[in-house]
């Protein structure tokens, strides 16, 4: 579900005769919507370039269930305990479905999801900044559901015509789950919002702690602010249609009209609309902290890395077992 | 991590499946499982959680031929010369049989005609 063009090298050049004439054939086809498959000639930054964000975003839908499995034995009714088994189910299938696309793009490297695992426990490969942070209380297992997957659904929906078409069919399937996950969200915010004081007091604390991390969802609006950005090269191979700061833009116009009407704020009095501008105003959170935390070095990274590593350990015997004769380290 | 081992390890499936008795198996999309078993119950995991589903097959990819990238340019590059094949190219019998005071026998009409009179 998560995603952003936020890291990346620099852009490489496609200077071989051939390859410039392959280059305008690619650019022709993408430019009147045809899919890119796997076989398919595709330029090398291309090919980097979504390695890049897919393998992010599958690496994020499993780092991701795990803040959600959290709650799942403390889950307040069988049938909360069964909507967010339900969904982080979902964001397990996920993760396989982009590993999947990820693997495809990667084997002319000989590379695979072992490599994609090794890399994140190495801190090579990133996951999503949300991901980082702790959950305290049920009101973030709503949160999470609601704003998170929400500001998620709005960067996917952004690239549902991608030109890459396994990312592209992927995303299909992806974004029609997430809208379960987006109102199973909405069901457990509804609670707390028409509940008890107690009630709508963990919610507003939770929101106050999600404020910075769901504007950092996005990425920074250029590369000035972090030192690398790949999101143009993500529009001009029309990976995506927006910009970062459009995406947070839209997120803002469609969600911030909900978050005031059930009551809650959002910690910055200087949020509100522009009609001038035609955008929201709102403080830049801390992008020096956004480093930080995507670097492995938010609240949680060291915790969330170590569970994915015993997960994988601990289920070894698994793969042991089923290789059979196979020697398995 | 045994990287070298698991990535014998794993095979390339892909999976289809059936949602009802009328429609045809479609492509669901690829995974990777040690065997033909895991393959089938790891499809259902990852793509039956919630649609019905009659047939589920798993197939590994090395056994599909699927065309190339050149095949696949090449046929999406058939000239549009196929009217003598399809109905559309025999349109003009519409008005023929319109000047004969009879309907056209199309393929709408042709269909419908699952019963006969007894």
């Amino acid at each position: 579900m998560y995603n952003y063009i936020e890291y990346g090298s620099s852009e490489i050049s496609n200077d071989n005769i051939d390859d410039q004439e392959k280059y305008e054939q690619f650019m022709a086809r993408i430019e009147v919507g045809e899919k890119i498959e796997p076989d398919d000639w595709m330029p090398e930054d291309y090919r980097q370039g979504l390695i890049k964000l897919i393998s992010m975003h599958g690496i994020s839908e499993i780092m991701g269930a795990l803040p959600e499995k959290e709650w799942t034995p403390k889950a307040p009714t069988m049938k909360r305990k069964l909507g967010i088994m339900a969904k982080v189910q979902d964001e397990m299938g996920h993760g396989q479905l982009l590993l999947r696309v990820a693997e495809d793009l990667m084997q002319p490297y000989g590379k695979d999801r072992g490599d994609i695992m090794e890399d994140l426990l190495s801190g090579d490969l990133k996951f999503h900044n949300v991901f980082h942070m702790p959950t305290k209380t049920w009101a973030d297992a709503g949160m999470v559901g609601w704003l998170v997957d929400g500001a998620a659904i709005i960067s996917q929906t952004n690239m549902l015509d991608a030109s890459y078409g396994p990312y592209q069919r992927a995303l299909q399937r992806i974004c029609q789950e997430e809208v379960f996950h987006a109102q199973h969200g909405e069901a457990i915010i509804m609670a707390l919002a028409e509940g008890t004081d107690y009630q709508r007091e963990i919610l507003q604390e939770s929101l106050n702690r999600w404020w910075p991390s769901l504007l950092m969802f996005f990425g920074p609006a250029s590369a000035d602010t972090t030192g690398s950005s790949k999101q143009n090269i993500m529009i001009k191979y029309k990976i995506r249609k927006s910009s970062n700061e459009e995406l947070r833009q839209a997120f803002l116009d469609k969600y911030l009209p909900r978050v005031f009407s059930l009551g809650l704020t959002v910690p910055d009095e200087t949020v509100h609309y522009d009609e001038a501008q035609e955008q929201w105003i709102y403080q830049q959170p801390d992008w020096n902290e956004f480093k930080q935390i995507i670097k492995n070095k938010g609240p949680r990274s060291k915790e969330r890395l170590r569970l994915r590593e015993i997960a994988y350990e601990n289920n070894r015997w698994v793969r042991q077992a089923l290789a059979k004769d196979q020697v398995m380290t | 991590m045994s990287n070298t081992n698991e990535s014998n390890f794993y095979q390339e499936y892909e999976v289809f499946s059936k949602k009802s008795t009328k429609s045809p198996v479609q492509h669901q999309f690829s995974l990777l499982a040690p065997n033909e078993e895991m393959a089938l119950s790891m499809a259902v995991e990852n793509f039956m959680r919630r649609e019905d589903v009659l047939d589920v097959w798993v197939v590994k990819r090395s056994d599909v031929r699927r065309m190339t990238s050149e095949e696949r340019a090449q046929w999406t590059k058939r000239l549009d010369n196929k009217d003598y094949r399809k109905t559309k190219g025999y349109g003009y019998l519409r008005q023929k049989w319109k000047e004969k005071e009879q309907g056209m026998l199309d393929e709408k009409e042709i269909l419908s005609w699952k019963e006969v009179k007894k």
